[in-house]
């Protein structure tokens, strides 16, 4: 068994644009690249951050890994095994080791369904437990791993009279009631009050600790994602663009992107507070639809060279520490 | 609060949970007056159809609802009997004598029974007509006279019946008595009143129970006081009378009046509550859960899926129902079952586009998409998370389909196309409008109806209001 659990290969997932009758005609066909040909691999109980901007893509990773959308192009190995394609069963055992925490707490939950008929629901779907009274205690210690205590308390009560953390911790254990092996959790303290957020992001980190499990952690925030990941991916429109070591993607950021993203976050701290950053980057994201030639973020790069928008785009390569970066001048913008 | 719910849990079993959930569903539910109101109703209705049998006045009402024969006792066009509390001149109520003081007399060969039939006649108006009725069986005669509060006795007429089995015997009075009565009056009018007021235009009624003096046939004077009709019965041989009485067919009538056919309108009432909840509920009930089944699959599934149910939806929905209903009721025969289904086949399209629209929504929720990530079916997703929220807009548009369920049958009633076997609101209402009720001012023949229509409507209205209000969670208060 290798180290790594989940292996992704060259990820593509294409969503087709509404054409016009002209179009149509002609046979033109465009496309929004939502994920163009992101290649990661998750290494056994570690916590894997993937970031960026909203329409990264990022999200849409999730949901492919997660089989809530099929990719258009490449690979999904789980444990060694090919899970590109499944059929009915093997998706049921799929999804029984793959989870996924969504963003919203307040819309992730059937508003008519008790907390005890949200946790009844994977082990109904997936017939865990024999009998009411064993669902009932998985239940029950479901709800006290995610430090819902007392569990009884919580059960009869519906999702709008819970606080958004106690609903994301429901959500949370709706996850680990089915015992899987990766959790991908979706922006999970994004909707969440940033007094709970650190709470709840240690509970997590408790039960994947305790459970040994794996999480994919999607974010636009640097500051949780360095407090909560191993590893970071950061994404900008559909690719990977670098991939390292938590600290040492913060700390020794190598791709503009990268740069700029940490540049951009807002810090409370005396004498700052007036201050207007400037971020080193130009420009507005551009449409999925309509990627630039070259490397993709030349439009919006300060340090961009006139061969990063003809030569083809860069690759991911790696430097002597195994730190992940798609990016052709790299080496110079260090010296700089 | 608190503590109830975990003691709920400590108990456990689903049984008592479930009634737990309706126990507290209820304790919700009691707190909306109009959803009261509207249980309140449902339930008087129910107990209308419970009590039916006790609360008739015509037990064969139901059955026999065109059988004119059953109703020929009762007046015609009258009024409900409460309709003189509030008029200055009372008039005379209808009413059933029964004979008192009966003798036996019997002679080798011949029986007779002589009977007394007491009338406590205090009232302004006076009947329409008192027929003599009996059920008799042999070779009878009857001999019949009237003895008036002023003393005089007033032969009415004698008649003759035979029967070998027992049989319905009538007479009415309007008819068998003109030439008693004429000779009666002829001895107080002058010879050129009677000249007018001759056999055929005299009204029996109003002389019967007038004061005699001059005048009585053109402007007569009620004279109020015990009045006894004197029946003597002779029966040659072997004979039986039974059930002897007069029949008083007043000028008003029972709770509801009587119609042009002389029918009880309230048996038509309590009758046809049974059929307005059948059709109303069936119908509805049916139609709406194919409706919004339809609608939510359609919008589940999307893409090609949608758009043929769409299509399919639309051919029915521009579909003129009553054309084909007429068609149908000349291949069939008009039967309410057939009713049922037709308006069940037709109308399950009301709900679709909005239930369609509200499931495009729904499906769109991230907890459907967690559901999926759960590895929940097609069909768990329907059934479990998406038709649970369209129950309180399917109990509204229930409720709104009660009533126009109930409407279209009087409408193919109208059309003469109801059910013959029984009787509907629906039924009395087109009566009604045939006999133009409202140009008379038979305003007993046509509200009624409508009222009670319009209230079973509201009963589910209320009743869907009320729970749209508890089950739909973002407008809970608690």
């Amino acid at each position: 068994m290798s180290d790594y659990i989940l292996d992704v290969k060259n990820l593509r997932k294409l969503f087709p644009v509404r054409r016009s009758m002209k179009q149509m005609i002609k046979k033109e066909r465009n496309f929004v690249h939502a994920i163009d040909g992101v290649s990661f691999n998750v290494k056994r109980g570690e916590i894997f951050g993937l970031i960026g901007e909203s329409g990264c893509g990022k999200t849409t990773t999730g949901k492919v890994v997660m089989h809530l959308l099929e990719s258009t192009e490449g690979q999904l190995i789980l444990n060694g095994d090919d899970v590109t394609k499944l059929d009915k069963k093997a998706l049921g055992v799929y999804r029984r080791n793959v989870q996924m925490i969504f963003q919203d707490p307040y819309a992730s939950m059937n508003p008519r369904f008790t907390i005890r008929r949200v946790l009844l629901e994977p082990l109904e779907i997936h017939n865990v437990g024999a009998t009411q009274e064993e669902r009932e205690a998985m239940i029950v210690k479901a709800l006290e791993s995610v430090k819902l205590t007392p569990a009884e308390e919580f059960l009869d009560r519906y999702p709008h009279m819970l606080s958004g953390g106690q609903r994301q911790r429901v959500a949370t254990a709706r996850t680990l009631i089915l015992n899987p092996k990766i959790v991908v959790a979706d922006e999970p303290v994004s909707m969440v009050d940033l007094s709970t957020r650190a709470e709840l992001l240690q509970m997590m980190k408790d039960v994947q600790q305790e459970m040994g499990l794996t999480y994919i952690y999607i974010t636009h925030d640097l500051s949780t994602a360095r407090y909560f990941t191993d590893r970071i991916a950061v994404m900008y429109l559909g690719r990977i663009v670098e991939l390292a070591n938590a600290d040492d993607l913060i700390d020794h950021a190598k791709h503009p992107y990268t740069k700029a993203l940490i540049a951009a976050v807002c810090e409370p701290v005396s004498g700052k507070v007036n201050h207007i950053k400037e971020v080193p980057i130009e420009g507005e994201i551009p449409s999925a639809a309509h990627i630039p030639s070259g490397c993709r973020f030349h439009p919006r790069c300060i340090y961009a060279q006139p061969d990063c928008a003809t030569e083809p785009e860069p690759e991911l390569q790696s430097d002597a520490n195994g730190h992940l970066v798609a990016c052709r001048h790299w080496n110079d913008l260090k010296r700089k | 609060m608190k503590t109830a719910l975990v003691k709920k849990t400590s108990t456990g079993t689903n049984g008592k949970r479930a009634k737990g959930l309706f126990t507290s569903f209820w304790n919700e539910f009691k707190r909306y007056k109009y959803g009261m109101v509207g249980v309140v109703l449902l339930l008087m209705f129910i107990l209308v159809v419970i009590l039916e049998p006790l609360i008739l006045p015509f037990p064969e009402a139901g059955s026999r609802w065109r059988d004119i024969t059953y109703w020929q006792d009762n007046p015609d066009n009258a009024a409900p009997a409460w309709t003189n509390w509030f008029t200055a001149k009372d008039k005379t109520p209808q009413q059933t004598l029964k004979p008192v003081n009966l003798v036996e007399q019997n002679e080798p060969g011949l029986s007779f029974v002589d009977g007394e039939i007491p009338y406590n006649y205090q009232y302004d108006d006076p009947p329409t007509d008192i027929a003599f009725r009996a059920m008799v069986q042999g070779d009878v005669s009857f001999i019949v006279s009237l003895v008036r509060p002023d003393g005089t006795e007033l032969p009415l007429f004698d008649t003759h019946t035979a029967s070998s089995v027992p049989s319905d015997f009538r007479v009415s009075l309007n008819s068998a008595t003109i030439d008693n009565v004429f000779e009666f009056v002829r001895g107080y009018e002058d010879p050129s009143v009677t000249a007018v007021y001759n056999r055929r235009t005299m009204n029996v009624m109003n002389v019967l129970f007038a004061k005699a003096q001059p005048g009585m046939l053109y402007n007569p004077e009620p004279m109020k006081g015990q009045y006894t009709f004197k029946v003597t019965s002779v029966t040659i041989g072997a004979g039986e009378i039974t059930d002897a009485r007069m029949e008083v067919a007043g000028k008003v009538f029972g709770i509801m009046g009587t119609d042009s056919a002389k029918r009880d309108i309230w048996s038509g009432l309590v009758c046809g509550t049974k059929w307005a909840l059948l059709i109303g509920i069936t119908t509805s009930l049916v139609s709406v859960v194919i409706g919004v089944t339809y609608g939510v699959v359609s919008s589940f599934f999307g893409g090609i899926v949608d758009t043929v149910m769409m299509r399919i939806h639309e051919v029915v929905y521009n579909m003129p129902l009553l054309p084909i209903i007429i068609v149908m009721s000349a291949v069939f025969k008009p039967n309410l079952w057939t009713m049922i289904i037709l308006m069940c086949l037709f109308f399950w399209t009301g709900s679709v586009r909005t239930v369609r629209s509200m499931g495009l929504q729904i499906k769109e929720e991230t907890y459907i998409e967690a559901a999926r990530a759960l590895n929940a079916s097609n069909s768990r997703i329907i059934f479990k998370h998406m038709l649970p929220q369209l129950i309180p807009y399917s109990f509204a548009s229930m409720a709104l389909a009660v009533p126009g369920a109930i409407l279209y049958e009087s409408t193919i009633s109208l059309l003469g196309l109801g059910d013959a076997t029984i009787v509907t609101w629906g039924q009395i209402l087109q009566d009604a409008s045939n006999g133009s009720a409202v140009l008379q001012g038979l305003w007993w023949w046509v509200v009624p109806p409508g009222i009670l229509m319009g209230l079973m409507g509201m009963t589910f209205a209320f009743i869907g209001f009320a729970m749209d209000t508890i089950l739909n969670p973002k407008l809970r208060t608690r």
